[in-house]
């Protein structure tokens, strides 16, 4: 029986500074199973910072984070482990430029999970196929488009069969055409009940996707609520600006 | 105007690499080979003199080959632990802690082998080397050899460590967090992602380093090594035939770095990956284009 109320990612008073400056001042959030959270906030606010330290590429200064109820960034914890059940997508892709559509997603299972060559190649095979590229298989980044980069770089991640996606702005490096095949994708994603993190601010993709929305300013959440609600009826005025920007 | 149809098929095997170098080189020997046989002609060299004394060069040229290849490996095996070291120890550095007290002293040793090799004549260092390996090893049969080979192998390290250093640093920070994001260890990241890609960027300098490097064992005949140089300066002085022994000599130089130097160039086209190192051949790229629009006309 699945508990449908235990958070998936729980992040608690966390707290993270460079130097002098501090990013995120005191974090409080949480997703549960098989919901979607978008988060949004002008350049600068945390928001990457907040998602890489969910996967623990940074580590907080303080505060805890939990993956399914287990404190995470724990001295006898191995980070590789807690990433390896995150997926994460990157704005610039990040594909691995020396690999094919193919070794990308496979790279993980053979290196990370051990499997051997030939099981590693059909389940990236067939996530290829979920991201609708089976005929891209052979190709290399470089010969792919930025939406297609992107399709793949979700397929690396889901090969790993993560408990939940993190998504750095993944369509604010891409050209509008491609936007929407990558958006597609995620809410697919979504509605076969994969549990999502998601800085983006595609307005129409929050409304019709995501369950709760986060507006991150200055290393703070100020705003958390339901998209078209917030959206509708922001109630702060930093909200309504940001809206008001956004919206251009 | 040509007619296109006939014409692509020369111009792709005029494209080829490998038929451009033979022609090149063709080309080249006639051209020398016309000037050799004038000056043969004339009696300022003597063909029958290299035609009969080019067998006992060989013996000496495989020395030389010898010493490069070894001392080319162990450079590039000790280059790569030190190029990480000048690569990521600053930031290391930075992170402070632990990380500091080890990458600290590694960075200033890793440096300063790299500085001190690349800003002293590779004579010197080949003499240093020499006088120390002989008197620790006094007597030991075939000793000038080995210490040539140890300083070959102390100078290439610090060039090559450089040139990984550079290849390691190219490799983009999201490449490796992407790696790290899938749950990827250190290490796996090293042997996966940050050697295979550094490694395709750095292919010309290192094969520009391993030219360079077998040149440079000419320098051993000043430490009394028996190889090329010193085969050449022995026949060319014992039988009064200078020209003549440095121009044979000259040639075994040239058959060993002119397909080494072609073979990289065209492993590097072959094996080319898609925006990674060297350029896509422009001008095949061209020629269809022409064509294509010939073909519309
Ligand atoms: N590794 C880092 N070192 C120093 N400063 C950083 C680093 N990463 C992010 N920052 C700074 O932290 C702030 C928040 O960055 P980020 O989390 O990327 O914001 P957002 O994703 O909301 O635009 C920015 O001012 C950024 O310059
Ligand atoms: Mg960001």
């Amino acid at each position: 029986m699945i508990d449908r109320e235990k958070p998936m990612v729980e992040v608690r008073k966390v707290r993270k500074s460079f130097g002098d400056l501090e990013v995120l001042r005191g974090i409080d959030m949480q997703v549960k199973k098989g919901e979607v959270l978008v988060i949004v906030g002008p350049s600068g606010s945390g928001k990457s910072t907040l998602l890489r330290c969910i996967n623990l590429l940074i580590q907080p200064d303080s505060g805890d984070i939990f993956l399914e109820g287990v404190k995470v960034n724990d001295p006898d914890i191995r980070p590789e482990w807690v990433r390896q059940q995150i997926g994460m997508v990157f704005q610039s892709f990040n594909l691995f430029t020396h690999l094919t559509a193919l070794k990308n997603v496979m790279l993980g299972l053979t290196k990370v999970k051990r499997l051997d060559g030939l099981e590693a190649e059909k389940i990236a095979r067939y996530e290829l196929e979920r991201v609708g590229l089976a005929d891209k298989a052979d190709a290399y980044p470089a010969q792919l488009s930025g939406g297609q980069q992107q399709r793949v770089a979700i397929a690396r991640a889901l090969a790993l069969n993560p408990k939940v996606m993190l998504f750095d702005e993944p369509t604010s490096a891409l050209d509008p055409e491609f936007i929407h095949e990558v958006l597609d994708v995620m809410t697919k994603l979504a509605n076969e009940g994969m549990t999502m993190v998601v800085v983006s601010h595609e307005m129409g993709f929050a409304k019709s996707v995501a369950d709760e929305l986060i507006f991150m300013d200055n290393g703070v959440i100020v705003e958390v609520g339901v998209p078209e609600e917030v959206f509708a009826s922001p109630k702060t005025d930093r909200m309504r600006a940001f809206i008001g920007k956004i919206l251009g | 105007m040509r007619d296109p149809g006939r014409d692509s098929g020369w111009r792709r095997v005029w494209d080829e690499p490998l038929f451009k170098t033979g022609v090149g080189i063709v080309g080249l020997l006639a051209v020398v080979g016309l000037l050799l046989t004038a000056l043969n002609d004339i009696g300022e060299i003597s063909f029958d003199f290299m035609a009969s004394h080019w067998s006992f060069l060989l013996r000496y040229a495989l020395t030389s080959l010898e010493a490069t290849v070894i001392s080319f490996a162990v450079g590039f095996g000790l280059a790569i632990p030190m190029g990480l070291v000048r690569a990521f120890g600053p930031g290391m550095i930075r992170r402070g802690g632990l990380a500091r007290g080890v990458a600290s002293p590694l960075y200033a040793i890793v440096t300063g082998y790299a500085e001190v090799i690349r800003g002293t004549p590779a004579l010197v260092q080949i003499f240093l080397i020499q006088f120390w390996v002989t008197s620790t090893f006094q007597g030991v049969p075939g000793i000038s050899l080995w210490a040539g080979i140890a300083a070959l192998s102390v100078n290439t390290t610090g060039y090559q460590t450089e040139v990984f250093r550079a290849g390691f640093q190219s490799v983009g920070q999201g490449q490796i967090e992407a790696a790290k994001s899938i749950g990827m260890r250190p290490t796996q990241t090293f042997a996966s992602i940050t050697f295979p890609q550094g490694l395709r960027l750095i292919t010309l300098p290192l094969a520009n380093e391993w030219i360079a490097l077998f040149k440079a064992s000419s320098l051993l005949w000043l430490i009394a090594v028996q190889e090329l140089l010193w085969g050449m300066d022995y026949i060319g002085t014992k039988l009064n035939h200078p020209i003549d022994a440095f121009i044979l000599g000259s040639f075994f130089y040239l058959a060993i770095l002119i397909p080494l130097s072609r073979a990289v160039t065209f492993l590097e086209r072959v094996k080319r990956i898609p925006g990674l190192g060297v350029a896509e051949p422009q001008r095949r790229a061209l020629f269809a284009a022409r064509f294509a629009r010939l073909d519309r006309v």
